[in-house]
């Protein structure tokens, strides 16, 4: 005879923790007087693998806006595109996104 | 300046990689300003000069404990890829043999540290004009640095945008 299945209690979910969804971070890029319009569009064409149009219209967005997001993620992810921008001299920070 | 007409660029790609055309002194130069760069970045770490170097990673008040953490374990891994790149260009730049790109890439990465440096501490602002310096301002010999070192980078990143940027694995 099959066991009768019995029905487990699902354990309640801590409302505080969990039911907000983790929104994802974003790297940004600010405007500076030192970097080089050309160089930062090497940096993000090399970080990023993007294309030499999508980095120079970041770039420009940099330049023009004061500011652009290069990047979204993960934190872990950001930390990293964060990290190897400091490693190519760019003012980057991150954020979690609104 | 007349240089920037000259016919052969500072820095080129050439089949084996890429060429300095570049005077021994200027090589010396170079040299020179990336060893002290090493050693600014291995002194005093609050050091005012080096505050462009350690851009802070978490900027929001509210992530203030993130930031302490980002700087007290990223710093180091930063400091350390610095050293790295100065001593790849510093090799580069004493050898007769063209470099390859991964040194290039170490190469416009350390002259960019160092105008990050200079750039500093000469405050130089937006839409700062190399020309516009007077041949009596105080700090005219950091002034002409800085533009040299801008010259070089600017021929270094032409010179690697010759072929495509290999993009990142993901």
């Amino acid at each position: 005879m099959a066991p009768t299945p019995v029905p487990v209690e699902v354990g309640k979910t801590d409302i505080d923790e969990e039911v907000v969804p983790d929104r994802p971070w974003i790297v940004l890029v600010w405007n500076d007087p030192i970097n080089l319009m050309s160089y930062v569009t090497f940096v993000f064409q090399k970080v990023f693998g993007y294309s030499l149009e999508k980095a120079t219209s970041l770039m420009l967005d940099v330049h023009e806006k004061g500011r652009a997001v290069v990047s979204s993620g993960a934190r872990e992810k950001a930390e990293i595109d964060v990290f190897r921008l400091h490693e190519h001299g760019l003012w980057a920070t991150m954020q979690q996104d609104d | 300046m007349a240089r920037k007409r000259a016919f052969i660029p500072p820095i080129q790609r050439v089949r084996d990689g890429f060429a300095f055309n570049l005077g021994d002194d200027e090589k010396q130069l170079v040299t020179r300003l990336l060893t002290e760069l090493g050693q600014l970045l291995m002194g005093e770490s609050g050091d005012p000069r080096l505050i462009r170097i350690f851009p802070p990673a978490y900027h929001l008040a509210d992530d203030a404990e993130a930031e302490e953490e980002y700087q007290r374990l990223m710093r180091e891994d930063l400091v350390a890829s610095r050293l790295s790149g100065i001593n790849t260009v510093n090799a580069a730049l004493g050898s007769p043999d063209a470099v390859d790109e991964e040194a290039m890439i170490a190469f416009v990465q350390a002259i960019n540290g160092l105008r990050l440096v200079l750039g500093t501490m000469l405050d130089v602002v937006e839409d700062h004009d190399p020309d516009d310096i007077p041949d009596d301002d105080p700090q005219v010999g950091e002034y002409h640095l800085y533009n040299f070192l801008s010259w070089l980078l600017d021929w270094a990143v032409r010179a690697l945008a010759e072929e495509p940027v290999t993009p990142r694995e993901t």
